[in-house]
């Protein structure tokens, strides 16, 4: 990625020796470009804004359509920890979402492991098997799912939410065609050396596969956060609900609570953000590089 | 190889952190509800989880009753958790029972109790049971009871009826000499009499003389429509939803009863959504205002000069007007014992306790300590319209049916079309033959 | 590093080049018995919780299951299915979620390439861009659906007030049938440009820039550049980013569960939520699977007019 970034200024360069009209022409077009996509860029950060400008104002002021905050207050995040579920909202999204995430990556990348690295029977029909769950829509699955984990007896477990998010097909392929990019000199190398297959996978070839082991693992992760139709089926008690099943099945109090509700969106939304900014790069050059969709 | 050996690491110690955290978020909540999404363990024993599904006036009222619980049993937490009212709700208590791990007690419509009895998600209270606190059905009114039980066994206890009653502006009906000396509502009964009634009023505002919701509405249409439908003996379902009743020329009268005060003679707007409706009775432009009595708390505290009483025997017939009751109800418990058992039943007969604070919110209590007390008599208007209780007409049973479900608003949406002029009186009965037929044609799923 | 988004997609094009012939090999016996091991955590779970369901969702189709009863209860042949087709609830919430990809597909497909060519064209702060349109994306829905049915709350909302300050009547966005649906393709568009956005960008920084060097050196100005290079040459991202699009949309539930319960009187019910409410709230799942299948179907049909165009467009690309 930086060394496309690098030739974008190397190539004007080479436009403004050449040509000197054009050149001014192109400038005074990328200034409007800027002008209107910046218009558009905050307009599309005006309902963000309102929302914190909101959970910063006391309950009473909010029926003031106004960005001016006349009494500055946290009072709104403080009572929502103080009462109800928020925790447990939290602790059912960070432990389902981890647990997926761990889940998926182990899973996914030793199946493909063994369909990049291996030779063995029905191989090619194992992949395309495998490929076939590419085309299944988990939402269609709602109702044999919901079924099935009522005979296991698991509803209303965090397994009920995380076993099914564990085998996705997309993984597997993605953590394949990675492996099959990677070189084979080196692993096969150790082979030579007697190292096993478990070996090679877990100190060769997963530590050369950083970069698509944390993109999967971080999308994993933020899906499995913003899961709302299957955990509001299998988790159907308050206490057990993840953080946007609880916003969205639980009433608060009665009354002009509107600052109380954005708080509630900021706080469910923060451990999200916070993993965006952190790794901002790493998902926006997976979602490039796989055309990964939830 | 570096890069390789940092990679091992921070891999290594990125398993390490999710399973610290995992481990610590396990260990800070034993017995806790982290311990039973991972073990699946009892969640808070010792506790009453209670569900409901009250908004507005009656959430605020619900809550005191809760609070008047929390106080007089402090070593029970209570934990009450509101959900979205209708299906959503239902949805929810179906499938934590499903789930198992449903909550002590909840509230549910008498009419879409049955519905959780087939499908074998309620416990049966038994009478030695619920005699132990203080609960015989003797101490209910005797219609809300009857109607609960399935197979002459209890699921159920009623906590008040809500019927549609009439509420009407004290103000304009004196104006249009509609008051008797005493300032209450002269009776109406008839339909010439109503229509007069409403005629007088509409002199007087000036605009209507009554309303109800009809645009978007998905139940009023069908209250008003089946209290007078059945003030003529009809029916509309029977064997258990499994069979359309339904009496066209009993519809037909009462459709085209309603098509005249609406659309012919204008007498009440056509074209009013719930919220249209109360609002244009709040602000005096109708005398007249036909709905369930929770809306009472709206009207207090507009601070208008209103007062209530029973919907009109209009066609004549024995006196029926539609109703429901709030019910409380014990969902299939996993591991039900018996002090879990008794903390519920406790709590309920707590609730019925409060039953004063619950009528002050319109409804008519069930429970007859409280409905017969001098206290409830001097409580008004909410008193005025206590008799609807005793012909209170509940919604057909079947597993489509009951407040809130796809019945009420099947029938409410030919009905108010018929209201809005959009709809004959013919071709609202025939979409609701044909929306009626394959529900009560598919095979039950309780 | 730098090469990493590339190395998988060069092998992209056939996945099994590379593995089909490797050059050493120790073991020349195969490899069955550890590679049934490497694959058994994620064949056991996919079998259990994917392709299993989708067996017993079609053998339930079949059957009058109850949600609350076990077993398949009785046999049904086609009833469900002749149900189902001749339903107008079934076929109105098909109508929905069509309307709802028509409303919601041009503008995010539009808006994020016009988007994306901005951006490409401005040198300094595009971390900034990335921010303000990709951050709605990864907010979970339940916190967009609060957010936006603040902003359409009537007399108070901020949309609201800024419709009516510029001397429009207020408009009842999810309360009045006719506009509900454009409220939420609104707040649609707005939560999930910046996927798109940033799949289009991507796609900008593979065209070769000679290719503007070469144009410019013959005269063309930005706006020519933009149609004769930059339009043609994303093709393919354009029938990714739309195939994708047409899917998700296709799947919509949550900003309907939310904002709207599928109303006012069921005019935003989606398909999804059509399932949801026969299988959940009226326990008729063997229905509910009869209508499940027929929507997996749709799904499988526009990935395979994805698959047909694709591979179109790899041979003309040949």
């Amino acid at each position: 990625m930086t060394a496309i970034a690098d030739t974008a200024p190397a190539s004007t360069a080479t436009t403004r020796v050449t040509q000197a009209t054009i050149d001014s022409r192109v400038k005074l077009f990328n200034r409007v470009c800027a002008g209107v996509l910046i218009a558009f860029a905050l307009i599309w950060l005006v309902p963000i804004a309102w929302t914190i400008d909101t959970a910063l104002k006391p309950n009473a002021e909010t029926t003031n359509t106004t960005w001016a905050i006349h009494h500055p207050t946290l009072a709104s995040f403080t009572s929502l920890f103080s009462q109800g579920d928020i925790w447990n909202w939290y602790a059912a999204s960070f432990i389902t979402s981890a647990l997926t995430a761990v889940c998926t990556v182990l899973t996914a990348s030793l199946a493909a492991f063994s369909l990049s690295r291996m030779r063995f029977r029905f191989r090619y029909l194992v992949f395309w098997f495998v490929l076939i769950g590419i085309m299944i829509p988990q939402q269609v699955l709602i109702v044999p799912q919901f079924k099935e984990f009522g005979g296991l007896h698991l509803l209303n477990t965090y397994w009920a939410v995380v076993l099914p998010q564990i085998p996705t097909a997309i993984a597997v392929f993605i953590f394949k065609q990675f492996f099959d990019g990677l070189p084979r000199d080196l692993d096969e190398a150790a082979r030579v050396d007697g190292a096993g297959f478990l070996r090679t996978y877990w100190r060769i070839v997963m530590p050369l596969s950083r970069p698509v082991v944390s993109a999967v693992a971080i999308f994993t992760f933020v899906w499995s956060w913003n899961n709302l139709l299957w955990p509001l089926l299998v988790l159907s008690n308050p206490k057990l609900m993840t953080i946007p099943v609880g916003l969205a099945t639980v009433q608060g109090s009665y009354g002009i609570r509107y600052a109380d509700t954005m708080a509630s969106a900021i706080l469910g939304a923060l451990p999200l953000v916070i993993i965006f900014l952190f790794f901002q790069r790493r998902i926006v050059e997976g979602i490039a590089g796989t055309g990964l969709k939830g | 190889m570096n890069d390789h050996l940092d990679a091992h690491v921070s891999r290594r110690s990125l398993f390490r952190g999710v399973l610290a955290g995992v481990g610590v978020a396990g260990l800070a909540g034993c017995s806790s509800p982290i311990a039973a999404g991972i073990a699946n363990t009892p969640l808070s024993p010792g506790t009453v989880d209670y569900w409901n599904l009250f908004g507005g006036g009656d959430g605020v009222r619900m809550q005191q009753m809760e609070d008047a619980y929390r106080r007089n049993h402090p070593g029970t937490p209570l934990q009450a958790v509101t959900l979205a009212w209708g299906n959503p709700y239902y949805t929810k208590l179906s499938l934590a029972t499903v789930g198992a791990k449903p909550p002590n007690v909840a509230v549910s419509h008498l009419t879409r109790m049955k519905t959780l009895v087939e499908a074998d998600l309620l416990q049966e209270l038994r009478p030695d049971d619920l005699a132990r606190h203080g609960m015989t059905p003797d101490k209910f009114n005797q219609r809300a009871w009857q109607a609960g039980l399935v197979n002459g066994k209890a699921y159920a206890i009623p906590l008040d009826t809500h019927p549609l009653v009439l509420f009407y502006n004290t103000k304009i009906c004196k104006e249009a000499g509609l008051l008797d000396s005493a300032g209450n509502l002269k009776p109406i009964s008839g339909q010439q009499a109503f229509l007069d009634a409403l005629t007088r009023v509409q002199k007087v505002t000036g605009k209507y003389g009554a309303t109800h919701g009809i645009n978007a509405d998905t139940a009023s249409p069908w209250r008003v429509f089946q209290t007078f439908y059945a003030q003529l003996g009809g029916q509309v379902l029977g064997a258990n939803g499994t069979q359309v009743l339904l009496d066209d020329a009993k519809a037909k009268q009462v459709l085209s009863y309603l098509r005249t005060l609406t659309v012919e003679k204008k007498l009440m707007p056509s074209s009013i959504d719930y919220q249209g409706a109360i609002a244009l009775f709040a602000s005096g432009a109708s005398g007249f205002h036909i709905n369930g009595e929770w809306e009472i708390t709206t009207f207090q505290t507009a601070k208008m000069p209103f007062s209530m009483t029973l919907v009109p025997n209009v066609f004549g017939g024995p006196y029926a007007v539609q109703a429901d009751s709030h019910t409380l109800v014990l969902p299939k418990q996993p591991d039900q014992d018996r002090a879990k058992l008794d903390r519920s039943l406790e709590f309920i007969s707590s609730m019925l306790g409060e039953s004063m604070t619950w009528a002050q919110g319109g409804h008519v209590p069930a429970w007859q300590p409280v409905a017969t007390s001098e206290a409830y008599r001097k409580l008004t208007p909410q008193s005025n319209y206590a008799a609807a209780a005793n012909a209170a007409v509940y919604d057909p049973p079947g597993w489509y049916s009951g407040s809130g479900s796809d019945f009420e608003i099947l029938m409410s949406s030919a009905i108010g079309a018929v209201e809005a002029g959009q709809f004959s009186v013919d071709a609202a009965i025939a979409q609701i033959r044909a929306k009626l037929s394959p529900l009560a044609g598919a095979p039950s799923p309780v | 590093m730098t090469t990493t988004t590339a190395g998988p997609q060069a092998a992209s094009r056939r996945p099994d080049a590379t593995a089909a012939t490797p050059r050493r090999v120790p073991d020349q016996r195969g490899h069955g018995r550890q590679a049934s091991l490497f694959l058994a955590p994620f064949m056991i779970l996919y079998l259990l919780f994917i392709i299993g369901p989708t067996i017993y969702m079609v053998v339930m189709s079949f059957f009058d299951t109850s949600l609350v009863k076990s077993g398949l209860g009785g046999f049904a042949g086609f009833g469900n299915y002749a149900e189902a087709l001749s339903s107008s609830d079934f076929w109105s919430s098909m109508w929905h979620t069509v309307w709802f990809t028509i409303l919601t597909t041009p503008p995010l497909v539009v808006l994020a390439f016009v988007f994306a060519l901005l951006a490409d064209r401005v040198r300094r702060g595009r971390w900034f861009f990335r921010l303000a349109f990709f951050l709605p994306y990864i907010l979970p829905s339940a916190v967009v659906a609060l957010i936006w049915v603040w902003l359409y709350t009537p007399a108070l909302g901020l949309l609201t007030k800024i419709v009516t300050t510029l001397g429009f009547a207020e408009p009842n966005w999810l309360g009045s049938p006719n506009l509900a649906m454009w409220s939420l393709a609104i707040t649609t568009v707005w939560w999930t440009l910046g996927f798109n956005f940033v799949l289009y960008l991507a796609g900008l920084q593979d065209i070769p820039r000679e290719l503007y060097e070469a144009a410019s050196m013959d005269g063309a100005g930005p706006v020519q550049q933009i149609s004769r290079i930059t339009v043609p040459m994303l093709g393919r991202t354009t029938t990714l980013v739309v195939v994708l699009q047409v899917i998700a949309s296709l799947k919509v539930f949550d900003q309907m569960y939310i904002m709207t319960s599928g109303g006012p009187n069921y005019s935003t019910r989606s398909l999804l939520e059509y399932v949801y409410d026969i299988g959940f709230t009226d326990f008729r799942t063997g229905y509910a699977a009869a209508a499940s299948t027929l929507f997996f179907i749709l799904v499988l049909a526009v990935s395979a007019v994805w698959i047909f165009l694709t591979r179109r467009q790899e041979q003309q690309g040949a």
